[in-house]
C-alpha cells in the first residue's frame, strides 16, 4: 500500500473521529442526535438497544417525522472496525477471493446528519466513508465517500380519544429505508456484516433487497391509523440531476460506483397491521414494487431505447416484539416473490422469479447481552446467463447466521457473527463444476461498532 | 429536458416540505421543553406516543397513569425533571423532560388524574389468596406492613402514595425491586422499609392481586 495513501485515509477518518468528538459532548446514543434531541436513550427507541432494530416508540418517533423532542445539534458519527475470515479465500485456480481476510481493518464510517428541522420536519442523512473500497490497477486500496441512508419527512398527528391519525411525506433514496419495521429490506438483518468477505449474503437477492439503495430518489405518502393500519405509496426515480444529492459517490459511467437508472418512474407500496398486546407488538404487512433498469454499456453508461430489465417483487412480511425489561425477544420474517422479464437480454436469458426468504430470531437481556439467529434463503428459476456461476444454472443458496453480541455501553456493540452455507447456487457439494462446496464460503466476521 | 424537469421537481419538493415545515401549529407541536406548550398538547403528540391518550398504557413497560393521584404525578414528574428519580426505566425514558413548567407539570397531573381509573386485566389472573391477604394484612414477621395502609383499602392510593389498583403487575414487581435493592427513588424510602424482606415470589403475588383489583372492564 502506498504511504500517502494510508496517510489520506487515516486522516479522513481522523476527520470523522474530530466531528464524533464535536457531536459527543454528551452522553452517547444511536443515532445520538436523536436521543439529545428527546432526551431518551437509546433503548427507547431501539430493541434491547439493537440498532438499527425499532421499538413501538422509535417507530412512532420515526413516523412523526424524526420531530418529537427539541432542534439541537444534529451531527453524530459511527465507526465499524472488523475482521473476516473465509472458510476457503481461494478459487478454483488459486485467486484470491477476499484480500483482506484473516486482519482486523478499521472498515467504515459514517457521518449522521439528523434530527428535527422545523416543527413537523424532520430527517436522518446519513454519509458513509469505505475505507477499503476498492484497488486501484496497482493493488492499491481506495476509499470511497458517498450518500448513504437518507429520509426526509413532513409528518402530522391528530390525536384524541377516539382516533390516533399520522400522516406524513417522505423524500428518500432507498426503496424501505423509509419503512419502520425491521421485518423489510432497509434496515432488515444482517445490521451490520462482512464487507470485505466474498460471502457476506447470498449470491442473487430480489431487487427491493438492496439493489437501488443510494440510487434514487423516491417520493411518497404514507398515514398510520390507531396505531393498527399503515399504508404507503412512493414513486422512485433515478437520483440523477437536482436529485443527485441522493446518489452522491455514485456517477454516471463510474467503473466502481455506477448510477443505476431507473427506467422512468418505478411506483413502492406498502401496506401493514399492527396491534399491541401487553409487551407484546405484532405487525403483518404487504409490499411491492414494479421497476424497469436500464442497461449500463461497456463504459457504464446507460442505453435508452433498447428496453430494460423489468422486475416486479411483491413481498409479505411479520415482526415480533416482546419488550419488557430485562428482556427483549424479537423476530422478524419475510418472504418475496419476484418476477424478471430481460428485454435486454444481457442480464437473463428468458422469463425469470427468485423467491427470497428471510428470518431472524433474537433475544438481547439487559440491553447487554445479545444472541441472534437468522435463516436466509433463495431460490429461482434456472437461467444460463444469470447464474454462470452455477454448475446447474440456478442461484438456490441457503444460509444460517448465528451471532453473539455485547453491549459494554449503549453506543458501543461488538459482536461475532458466522454465515454458514448448507447450499449455494444449487447445491452442497461441487456447485461450481470446479469442486468448490457450499461450506467453502462459510464466513466468519468479528465487528466493533460504535456511534458518538 | 429531463434533467431541467428533474430539478425543478426536486426544488419543487424541498420548497414545499420546507413551507409545509414552517407552519408552525402549536397544537401539534412536539418539542419536550418547550414552554409554549400546553399540557394538553404534550398529552397528545408526546405523553400518549408510550402512554396511550387517557394514559392507559398498554405495555407494561410503562405505568398506568389514568386516575392517578394528583400529588403523586406532581411528585414524580418533578422528580424526572430534576433528575432526582434515576431508576433504568424513568431513566430512559423521562430524563428529557428537564424544562417542564410547573405549570405544564399541573396540567399534565391535572389530566391524567381525572382519567377513568385503570382496569384490571381482561382475563383474571389466579393465584391471588396470597397477594391479599399481604396487601390487607401484611406480613408481620417480616416487618412487611400492609399495603393498605398507605395505598387505601382499595388501592386507590392518596396524595404522594400511588394509585396501584389495576397497575400492571410486572410494572408494580419492578418497582418494588428498585426500592428493595436501590436508592433511585428517594422519595419511596418507606417503601425500602416495608419491602426489604419481602420475596420476590410475594413481590409477584402482591403485584399480581393488586392489579386484580382495578376497574372492570
Amino acid at each position: 500500500m502506498r504511504k500517502e495513501s494510508l496517510v489520506l485515509r487515516f486522516r479522513l477518518l481522523s476527520f470523522l473521529f474530530g466531528l464524533v468528538l464535536l457531536a459527543g459532548g454528551q452522553a452517547a446514543h444511536a443515532v445520538p442526535s436523536f436521543a439529545r434531541q428527546t432526551g431518551q436513550s437509546c433503548v427507547a427507541c431501539h430493541a434491547g438497544g439493537q440498532f438499527p432494530e425499532l421499538t413501538p416508540y422509535g417507530r412512532l418517533f420515526k413516523l412523526t417525522g424524526y420531530t418529537m423532542g427539541d432542534r439541537g445539534n444534529p451531527l453524530a458519527a459511527m465507526v465499524v472496525a472488523d475482521g473476516t475470515r473465509t472458510r476457503n479465500n481461494q478459487d478454483s485456480s488459486g485467486n484470491t477471493l477476499s484480500p483482506k481476510d484473516g486482519q482486523f481493518i478499521l472498515d467504515y464510517g459514517s457521518i449522521f446528519v439528523a434530527g428535527k428541522l422545523a416543527d413537523h420536519v424532520g430527517g436522518f442523512a446519513q454519509f458513509t466513508y469505505a475505507n477499503y473500497d476498492n484497488q486501484d490497477a496497482n493493488g492499491n486500496w481506495q476509499g470511497h465517500w458517498g450518500s448513504d441512508n437518507f429520509d426526509l419527512r413532513y409528518a402530522s398527528r391528530q390525536v384524541d380519544a377516539n382516533r390516533d391519525f399520522i400522516w406524513g411525506l417522505t423524500l428518500n433514496n432507498n426503496p424501505t429505508v423509509q419503512d419502520v419495521w425491521n421485518s423489510s429490506p432497509a434496515w432488515g438483518y444482517p445490521y451490520v456484516s462482512t464487507t470485505q468477505g466474498a460471502f457476506g449474503g447470498l449470491p442473487a437477492t430480489p431487487l427491493l433487497e438492496g439493489a437501488l439503495a443510494q440510487q434514487v430518489a423516491g417520493v411518497g405518502a404514507y398515514f398510520y391509523l390507531n396505531q393498527h393500519l399503515y399504508a404507503e405509496l412512493t414513486t422512485y426515480n433515478t437520483a440523477k440531476a437536482g436529485w443527485r444529492f441522493l446518489s452522491m459517490g455514485n456517477h454516471t459511467g463510474d467503473a466502481n460506483h455506477p448510477l443505476t437508472y431507473l427506467d422512468g418512474s418505478s411506483p413502492y407500496w406498502r401496506l401493514a397491521y399492527t396491534r399491541e398486546l401487553d409487551a407484546h407488538n405484532f405487525m403483518v404487512g404487504l409490499f411491492g414494487m414494479n421497476a424497469g433498469v436500464l442497461p449500463l454499456d461497456g463504459n457504464n453508461q446507460p442505453i435508452f431505447g433498447t428496453g430494460s430489465t423489468h422486475y416486479r417483487d411483491v413481498g409479505v412480511d411479520a415482526q415480533y416484539q416482546y419488550i419488557l425489561a430485562p428482556h427483549t425477544v424479537t423476530a422478524q420474517f419475510r418472504y418475496i416473490h419476484e418476477k424478471i422479464n430481460d428485454d435486454t437480454l444481457t442480464l437473463y436469458t428468458g422469463p425469470a422469479t427468485l423467491n427470497s426468504t428471510r428470518l431472524k430470531v433474537s433475544y438481547v437481556f439487559r440491553n447487554k447481552y445479545g444472541a441472534s439467529l437468522a435463516l436466509s434463503n433463495v431460490s429461482g428459476s434456472s437461467d444460463p446467463t444469470a447464474y454462470a456461476g452455477s454448475a446447474n444454472n440456478v442461484p438456490d443458496s441457503r444460509m444460517w447466521t448465528p451471532e453473539v453480541f455485547y453491549m459494554p455501553l449503549q453506543n458501543v456493540r461488538l459482536g461475532v457473527q458466522y454465515n454458514m452455507f448448507t447450499r449455494y447456487m444449487g447445491s452442497a457439494t461441487n456447485y461450481d463444476g470446479n469442486g468448490r462446496n457450499a461450506s467453502d464460503n462459510n464466513t466468519l466476521y468479528v465487528y466493533a461498532w460504535a456511534a458518538f | 429536458m429531463k434533467t431541467k424537469l428533474s430539478a425543478f421537481s426536486s426544488a419543487l419538493l424541498i420548497l414545499a416540505v420546507t413551507v409545509l415545515g414552517a407552519c408552525s401549529n402549536v397544537d401539534r407541536n412536539r418539542g419536550v421543553n418547550n414552554p409554549a406548550l400546553s399540557g394538553q398538547t404534550l398529552v397528545a403528540q408526546v405523553c400518549s406516543t408510550c402512554q396511550g391518550f387517557t394514559g392507559e398504557s398498554v405495555s407494561p413497560e410503562f405505568p398506568k397513569l389514568n386516575g392517578q393521584q394528583r400529588a403523586y404525578l406532581v411528585a414524580q414528574l418533578t422528580d424526572f425533571k430534576g433528575h432526582v428519580r434515576s431508576d433504568a426505566k424513568g431513566t430512559a425514558y423521562m430524563w428529557g423532560f428537564t424544562h417542564l413548567t410547573p405549570e405544564q407539570i399541573d396540567q399534565l397531573a391535572d389530566y391524567f388524574s381525572s382519567q377513568a381509573p385503570m382496569h384490571r386485566p381482561a382475563v383474571p389472573a389466579q393465584s391471588l389468596a396470597r397477594g391479599e391477604l399481604i396487601f390487607k394484612s401484611g406480613l408481620p414477621d417480616l416487618g412487611v406492613v400492609q399495603c393498605s395502609a398507605c395505598h387505601g383499602a382499595q388501592a386507590e392510593g392518596n396524595a404522594t402514595f400511588p394509585r396501584l389498583a389495576g397497575q400492571h403487575a410486572s410494572y408494580i414487581t419492578a418497582q418494588i425491586q428498585v426500592f428493595q435493592r436501590t436508592d433511585q427513588r428517594p422519595r419511596g424510602e418507606p417503601m425500602k422499609q416495608v419491602t426489604h424482606l419481602l420475596s420476590d415470589e410475594d413481590s409477584k403475588a402482591v403485584a399480581r392481586y393488586i392489579e386484580s383489583i382495578g376497574e372492570p372492564r
